[in-house]
């Protein structure tokens, strides 16, 4: 008895959305045995980490503030990525979007009023905008690669950072140390739920989730980071620019990721500190693939990453399991459902082998 | 400036040099045979938690850099069996193995942070080198030695050797090279191997060649930076020992203008640590504007195969 693929006359919309759950579940059950194999708490882990966050209500509000930047630049990841344009820089647009809000923030400290949130949130995204349109003009004018350029000044932003809040920056009151002062009042995010640390960043996040998805569905713009990725050839013959795409998917998923930013700073930080780059703008790459690059999807693939935040600072104080077990489940979420892919696109078939001629 | 410090930061560039010279040579190999694999970082990490702790419970270095090497090739497998058995997208498992390499480091590491281990010394006795000039040809450790043997290795193997003729072949033309016979999938394993144990002797060389620790990224994007050598040298294995000496270089200026104590030291030093990776992004906007670079990328590159359509 023999397997073999056979191509799909077109992708399977059940193994498309299917992949993803499964990828997820393979994880728990493998992860527990791999966990338990190199003598940790297996099973403990994938409880502590992927159940007790949802068991436990306390902890939900932790999930909204962790899922929401997540989210918002998940979408912009999968904007790009659905026109082949790899931007993987995002966490340096983060960062950038978080450095240009309190540029204003810090300048107005105590003369600003209700325009210096709005004010912030273009400010946020203007520079992950910014940040993200170097890479641009690189590809589209020299056709350097994007991967490279994105994730190198990603390197150069957080080296911005420590220099912003050592010298410039640095709060004269602050005993020393290397982070801003706290913002004035007007310039931090509301709290929507009283009593919890649920700030307008949740809300943002599902409106931005939405918006992107009614476009990618429904518009022109939508239609054209499609086709775009999936046909190149097919786009340019429609008269779709490939360098006008390039552009839009930078900017966008640039723009996103630093109104993440800005949202960051100005909600659970409230001043810029050395510890910001917090890795969001690289696990929402995963949660771009796990939300099979529909920003529907991403909300979910968002949640379930929150999650596995949460839950890891949960089984860190729990069971002892280090906080870096969390990037292992999350890899290998991501590794499982990039090898279930193939399904997508082939099924597998057993084949009887064929008695040979010669026999 | 003075000799003794003229040969101090001569010796300290080919040491920031190497980690970056053996990954990329490592990734040369693997993207001749037309696979594209951006896991060097996470595979650099998994080498460099395995060459810590191997040193750290055995002492023995030479034992700590075969098992980095092998724990590369184990982790590159993670990489292959996706992307050439599964025919998984190349770019989305590698971030996939970066982003895992550097959370398994990170939790094997757990606990070994701030314990000592000693670097490897140099291959040939002191004598050797007690003349300053002497030093600079025989003071460094036999990591050093390697990474320059096997730029000639890789050179020799892709120009002259028949099984390098196979493998540029499946780079370049993976469905000529399967209808002659040859194994693409096969071939395409074996680079990917060789690029996981390079990448895990790259990644041991920062606990045993450049800091005594064991410290969490402690590769710092230098995968990365090899991934855009191999870009810079259009693929040529000479190009990227010049590459890697500039890139050590520059990352080790900074020492250079403390010590010279003229306008440079005025520099912020985060603008200091900003430069390596500024400087791949200019240095592959000089490569673009040159026009023989990308014609010289392997055909296949970054391509799936599957003989069966």
């Amino acid at each position: 008895m023999q397997f073999r693929l056979e191509k799909r006359p077109e992708p399977s919309r059940l193994m498309l959305y299917g992949t993803p759950v499964a990828a997820v579940v393979l994880t728990m059950f493998i992860g527990a045995i791999i966990f338990s194999l190199i003598g940790y708490d297996g099973i403990g882990a994938v409880r502590e980490i992927f159940f007790t966050p949802l068991t436990n209500a306390f902890k939900w509000q932790d999930l909204g503030v962790k899922a929401a930047p997540l989210i918002i630049i998940g979408v912009g990841l999968s904007i790009a990525y659905r026109a082949n344009v790899w931007n993987i820089g995002a966490e340096g647009q983060y960062i950038m979007g978080g450095l240009a809000a309190p540029w204003g923030a810090l300048a107005s400290h105590g003369a600003g009023g209700w325009w210096t949130l709005p004010a912030m949130m273009i400010a946020g995204v203007a520079g992950g905008a910014a940040y993200a349109a170097i890479p641009a003009l690189l590809r589209t004018r020299l056709n350097v690669n994007e991967i490279l350029t994105s994730l190198m000044l990603t390197y150069a932003s957080v080296q911005l950072i420590y220099y912003l809040v050592r010298a410039p920056w640095k709060d004269p009151m602050g005993m020393g140390f290397p982070q801003t002062r706290r913002f004035a009042s007007e310039a931090l995010l509301p709290n929507i739920i009283p009593g919890t640390i649920v700030h307008a960043g949740v809300p943002i996040a599902i409106i931005v989730a939405l918006v992107a998805w009614f476009i990618m569905t429904r518009s022109v713009f939508g239609y054209q980071m499609r086709v775009v990725g999936a046909a190149p050839h097919a786009a340019r013959y429609g008269g779709f620019s490939e360098n006008k795409t390039i552009w839009l998917a930078l900017l966008v998923s640039g723009g996103l990721a630093g109104l993440a930013g800005m949202l960051e700073v100005a909600g659970p930080f409230q001043r810029m500190v050395p510890g910001f780059p917090t890795n969001y703008g690289f696990t929402a790459i995963i949660v771009a693939f796990l939300g099979r690059l529909n920003p529907l999807g991403v909300i979910f693939a968002g949640i379930v990453m929150a999650i596995t935040f949460v839950g890891g600072e949960i089984a860190q104080t729990t069971i002892g399991l280090s906080n870096s077990a969390t990037g292992v489940f999350q890899a290998m979420m991501l590794f499982f459902l990039l090898a279930g892919d193939i399904l997508v696109r082939y099924r597998v078939r057993r084949v009887t082998p064929q008695v040979e001629a010669r026999a | 400036m003075s000799l003794e410090l003229t040969i101090a930061i001569i010796v300290t560039v080919v040491g920031a040099s190497t980690p970056i010279l053996i990954a990329a040579l490592g990734e040369l190999v693997v993207e001749k045979s037309g696979v594209l694999n951006l896991g060097v970082e996470g595979m650099m990490l998994v080498g460099a938690i395995t060459g810590f702790v191997v040193a750290f419970t055995t002492g023995n270095h030479y034992l700590a850099i075969l098992l980095a090497a092998a724990a590369g090739v184990a982790t590159s497998m993670i990489f292959g069996f996706l992307t050439l058995s599964l025919s998984a997208n190349q770019t989305a498992t590698g971030l996939a193995l970066t982003i895992f390499g550097t959370g398994f480091s990170a939790l094997a590491g757990q606990g070994y942070s701030a314990r000592p281990v000693t670097l490897l010394g140099p291959l040939f006795p002191a004598e050797l080198a007690t003349h300053p000039i002497w030093r600079v040809l025989f003071g460094y450790s036999a990591l050093v030695y390697f990474s320059l043997a096997m730029v000639f290795a890789v050179w020799w193997f892709l120009k002259k050797s028949r099984a390098g003729l196979i493998l540029r072949a499946v780079g370049e033309n993976d469905l000529s090279a399967h209808s002659i016979g040859y194994s693409v999938i096969g071939v395409r394993y074996a680079a990917v191997a060789f690029g996981g144990a390079m990448a895990g002797i790259a990644g041991a060389c920062f606990p045993l060649l450049l800091t005594p620790q064991w410290a969490e990224r402690m590769t710092a994007g230098r995968g990365w930076i090899a991934v855009a050598l191999v870009v810079f040298a259009s693929w040529k294995p000479f190009r990227l020992l010049a590459g890697a000496y500039l890139f050590g270089l520059v990352m080790t200026m900074e020492l250079y203008a403390k010590a010279s104590g003229g306008p440079l030291s005025a520099i912020p030093a985060e603008l200091w640590s900003a430069m390596p990776y500024l400087a791949t992004v200019v240095v592959l906007v000089l490569i673009s504007i040159r026009r023989d670079a990308s014609t010289n990328a392997p055909a296949c590159l970054g391509r799936p195969f599957l003989p069966s359509n």
